[in-house]
This record gives C-alpha cells, structure tokens and sequence, in this order.
C-alpha cells in the first residue's frame, strides 16, 4: 500500500487580485521505502506542498484535493488533534536552512532531547529518565555520524559547523522512528564532500529502517545519486513523474530535458567552455502566471494549443502532462 | 603573453578573540601564488571557512594583506594606488539579492561607481548604463526598476552589470550561481562566457558546484584552512588530482555524476 497519496492538490492563496493557484492539480504518491525526489525551481512550489503535507497551512489558503490519503486515512477531513498525532509520530521534516530553523539561544542537546517522545525510551524508573533521555540522544548522534557528542550537545547552533547543524537536524528527524521523511533541501549551500556525506547518511537510513524519504530540491546531481522516482513541478503544476533512471534516459517534457541539461555534469561530451542550453526568460511570479500550460511562454516547442492545461497522460509508471511531448511526435 | 594578474607569496593573519583574555584563535592565509591571462578563468575551490573568500576580498582590496604583492599587467598594486585597483579589478558579491540597494533604482546603483571614478557628465554616464543593461540582457528601460521588481537572474545580471561597467580587466565573484535555479545558472554561466570573449576579462570565481567549475575555467586552486592545497589546470586537476583533500572532492563529485555511493 502506498504511504502517502495524493491526488489532484490544489491549493489557492488569497491575494490583492483574487485566489491564486498556487499549486495546480498535483499528483504525489509515495510507496514504503522508496526515496522520492521532488525537483523544482524556487517559486515552483515545492515547499508549499511540504507545508500541505504537515499541515502547516496559512488561514489564507484554500486546500482541495480529490484525494490525500496517509495510508488509507484521509487527512483533510481528519481533525486537527488527530493528524497532529499522525505527523507527530510518522512524519518528520529536516529544514532547509538548518542554523535558522534551530533555536538559537537553547543548546543543541536540549533541543534533540525535546523531541523524544517519553514512548521511545526503555522502561525504568523516573529518576533516571534524564540519564535514558540522554543516552538515546548520544546514539542519535552517533547513528548520524557525529563523534564528539559531548562536546556538541552543549554548543550552540552559531558555534558550530553548517554540516554537523544538518546532521543534528537529521538527528531530531530520526528521534520520533518516523515512516517518512520529508527533507527540504537539505544540502544546500554546501560543499561537495559534506554534502555527499549528508545523502549518504540519508539513503542509508532509507536502506537501514526502510523509512521513505521525500526529497525536494533543485540540485539534480544530488537528487539522481540516491532517488529511484522523480516528480518534476514547474510553476505549482506537475510536469512529468516517473522512475528516475527513464526519465534521465528519456525525458519527455521539454521542461525535464531543459533541467537535466543545465546540470554541465551529467554529459561528458560536452566541450569545455561552449554554451550550455537553457530556456529563455524566467520563471514567472505568482502574481503573473501564464494561462494554459504554464511552461508556455518559455517553451521552444510551445504551439497554440498550449493555452489549455494539458492533461495528464500515462505511459506505464510515467507521467507527464504536455501537449507536445519530445520523442513521441506522430508521424 | 604577459600575465594579467599575478599574485605573489600573498599572506593574511586574522586573530579572533580578545588575546588579553584567552588565546586568540588564529587564523593564517596564504602564502598563495597564482596568476591568470587576459580571458581565462580561475575557479576557487574548498570547503567553508577555508578562507576562499578573504582571497577573494584581499584581491579586491577589501582587506590589506600582510605580506605580498599583486601585479595587475606586471605592476605592482600599492595600498595607497586604490583608483587604478577599483577600476580594473571588480567584485560581484555572493549574494546579488542583498548587495543591491533596496532603495534607489537600478540606473542610481549602476551610475554609482561611474560618479565615483570617472568624469563622464551626467548623459554620458546615462548611456553608458543603458550600454551596460543591454550587454547584460537587460532592456534600457530596465534603469527605473527598483531591486523587487526583478527576478533572481535579472538581480544576478544587474550585480554582473556593476562589476563591468567601468570596463575592467579582471572580476573577482564570490559564489555567483549559488542561489540561482539551474535554468537561470545556466542563462547566466552563458552570459559571462559570451562577455569573457567578447570583452577579454581576466575571471576569478569561487564556487562549490564542480561541475560548473570543470565546465567554465581553465585553472583551479583548491584551498584548506587558508592554505593552497594544489593549484593547476582544470583538466589535469580533475584526472589526477595529488593531495589527498583534492582527491577526496573529485571522488564524491564522480560518485555523485555515476549515482554510485
């Protein structure tokens, strides 16, 4: 059974010229154990599907959605205190910028011995309960690749290097033995070895205790290292979805072609210092999207049928939705 | 053909900390020795704290180093000589979106610089900033915008735009594609290839994409706790990297490109 499912997510935010679409009919499942990459630019809404998720919403947004289901329940009809409970334990999210998103002023200790739920220490008795508490923080920290746990569970978030902050973070994640990870962007603004250890350490986890990862950024070379399914957003529509290693080898939509080019790293072929193709134009704001396929002003192969949304099409597992898909033009 | 630039035993010490109190934790730059051709690309590489980016600031003449010299077309840049340094060697900022004044228009930012270093009157200084807009990409009408009406590539080609406009001859940037989205990084990696041709700019960039860093420069300089750990050409670097921190770097960039961990 799938974990998380969802169907058709629109999500509207009020604004000076009306409700905006700010994610237009989006489709996201995701199965046990399986590491999911949602890609997409800034401003294309990936961070406000996070917040769908969890439940972070605004009083100024409008959720629909056909279907949003988390293993089989249904959490949009659910009651506050219940789907708190259900993030609580089985959802976690790692923050994309670690040293803003940890307390500033509490020590790192303190902060990862917070979010241990009392349920997951052992049994004993309660005068010790500090010592248990402590002791199962020490092998979070182990468990994530840090050594001297002493030394950093009394520091705080400014003393301390960016990585071992996004280790920590993922450490407060693993605190609650979640089913499913949410990690926002979790390496970004890193450097290479750093942020190589940080995706190991993730799909380890994943491999370890089959805890399913949601993995949203924009770094491609990150993303296709570790994640087996791909969802591409552009604009807070889905554009293509699919196993990773087809739409690598085959990307149907312009705009996944345009995305695994402007990473010079994945072709060995190219020249050194010769123009790397990429799209004209920008990405449009909320207040100014385009009609129809919101790609279009953009796209190199956009005709005048794009003024209407495209559908979605399937072909087996992939997904995408455009009107004038690459490789499969009739003859 | 001569150097462009060339820097020579550059040193800097920083002392944090009051030494009254405790022992101050030192920090030591250098010495570093490099030198580029006019249209050539020099990529800094290493990791955070490593002191990449006071190289990029002593270069600039932000900070005064402690021994050494820079030789800008084989003369030496003195302290006091400041105007013949801003004019030819000019920095783009690692954050385009803050180092952009929120409250004046872009044609104010980008005449700043031209006011403070040449004696253009007030239209040639006009046309010399629509000239700019337009070698960037941008439109001339774009000098009545103000920073939020731009986008995140627009921000990065008028902070580009700054740099060139008193036509210098080297430009030092401090992360430029580091918070910009791959379709936008690639328009502007483009870019400044298209201006390092056509213009012959000397191109100093520090950056933690390697990918990029293969694709765009010539030569590279990996640094570690300030000091250079190896320096070369690019290709060389990346096929046999020798100390074992460059290896290190070039590992998980391939292990990231073949998917293997």
């Amino acid at each position: 059974m799938s974990l998380l499912d969802i169907k058709n997510l629109t999500l509207e935010i009020d604004s000076q010229s009306g409700w905006i679409k700010a994610l237009d009919k989006i489709n996201l499942v995701i199965n046990e154990g399986q590491i999911h990459a949602l890609v997409g630019e800034s401003g294309s809404g990936k961070s406000i599907i996070v917040k769908a998720i969890v439940g972070a919403i605004s009083d100024r947004w409008r959720i629909t959605a056909d279907r949003m289901t988390w293993r089989g329940q249904d959490l949009l009809t659910m009651s506050v205190r219940e789907r708190r409970k259900i993030i609580r334990s089985d959802i976690s999210v790692i923050f994309q910028n670690p040293k803003s998103s940890l307390d500033p002023i509490v020590t790192l200790g303190d902060q990862l011995k917070e979010v241990i739920l009392a349920t997951r220490l052992e049994k004993g008795m309660f005068w010790n309960r500090a010592k248990r508490r402590k002791k199962y923080a020490s092998e979070l920290l182990h468990r994530v690749g840090i050594k001297d746990h002493e030394v950093y569970m009394r520091s705080l978030p400014h003393q301390i290097p960016n990585d071992i902050c996004q280790k920590f973070m993922i450490a407060m994640a693993l605190a609650s033995q979640p089913k499913l990870i949410i990690a926002d962007d979790p390496t970004r603004g890193m450097e290479i070895t750093d942020k190589s250890q940080i995706l190991k350490l993730l799909s380890r986890v994943n491999q370890v205790r089959k805890m399913s990862i949601l993995f949203v950024s924009h770094d491609l070379l990150a993303i296709s290292s570790m994640a087996d399914h791909m969802t591409v957003l552009y604009c807070g529509q889905t554009v293509e979805s699919g196993r990773m290693s087809q739409l690598r080898k085959r990307a149907l939509h312009p705009y996944t072609k345009a995305l695994l080019e402007s990473a010079p790293s994945f072709r060995s072929d190219l020249p050194p210092k010769s123009p790397l193709p990429s799209l004209g134009g920008t990405i449009p704001t909320f207040q100014h999207l385009p009609i129809g396929c919101r790609l279009g002003p953009r796209c190199p192969r956009a005709r005048r049928e794009c003024v209407k949304v495209p559908e979605v099409r399937r072909i087996h597992e992939h997904t995408y939705s455009c009107h004038f898909p690459l490789h499969r033009d009739k003859k | 053909m001569n150097d462009l630039l060339s820097v020579e035993n550059l040193t800097f010490e920083n002392c944090h900390g009051k030494r009254w109190q405790r022992k101050g934790t030192k920090f030591t730059l250098g010495p570093v020795n490099f030198s580029i051709r006019a249209g050539e690309t020099l990529a800094i590489v290493g990791a955070n704290g490593s002191g990449k980016s006071l190289l990029a600031k002593l270069l600039v003449g932000l900070e005064q180093p402690d021994s050494g010299a820079i030789y800008l077309n084989e003369r030496k840049l003195e302290q006091y000589d400041n105007k013949h340094r801003v004019l030819n060697i000019r920095m783009v900022f690692q954050n385009s979106n803050e180092s952009l004044n929120p409250g004046i228009t872009l044609s104010s930012i980008l005449e700043e610089p031209l006011k403070l270093n040449t004696n253009l009157d007030s239209q040639a200084r006009m046309r010399k900033v629509e000239q700019t807009l337009k070698l960037v990409g941008l439109l001339p009408e774009h000098r009545f915008f103000y920073r939020h009406m731009l986008s995140d590539g627009q921000r990065q080609r008028v902070a580009l735009a700054r740099a060139i406009i008193l036509n210098p001859q080297v430009i030092v940037a401090d992360e430029p594609f580091a918070a910009l989205d791959p379709s936008v990084r690639s328009q502007t990696v483009n870019l400044l290839m298209e201006l390092q041709r056509e213009l012959g700019l000397g191109f100093i960039f520090i950056s933690h994409n390697l990918g990029i860093v293969r694709h765009i420069s010539d030569k590279i300089l990996v640094m570690k706790q300030g000091k250079v750990v190896e320096s070369g050409k690019t290709d060389v670097i990346f096929h046999w990297p020798k100390d074992e921190y460059t290896k290190k770097l070039v590992q998980a960039h391939q292990a990231l490109i073949s998917g293997q961990d």
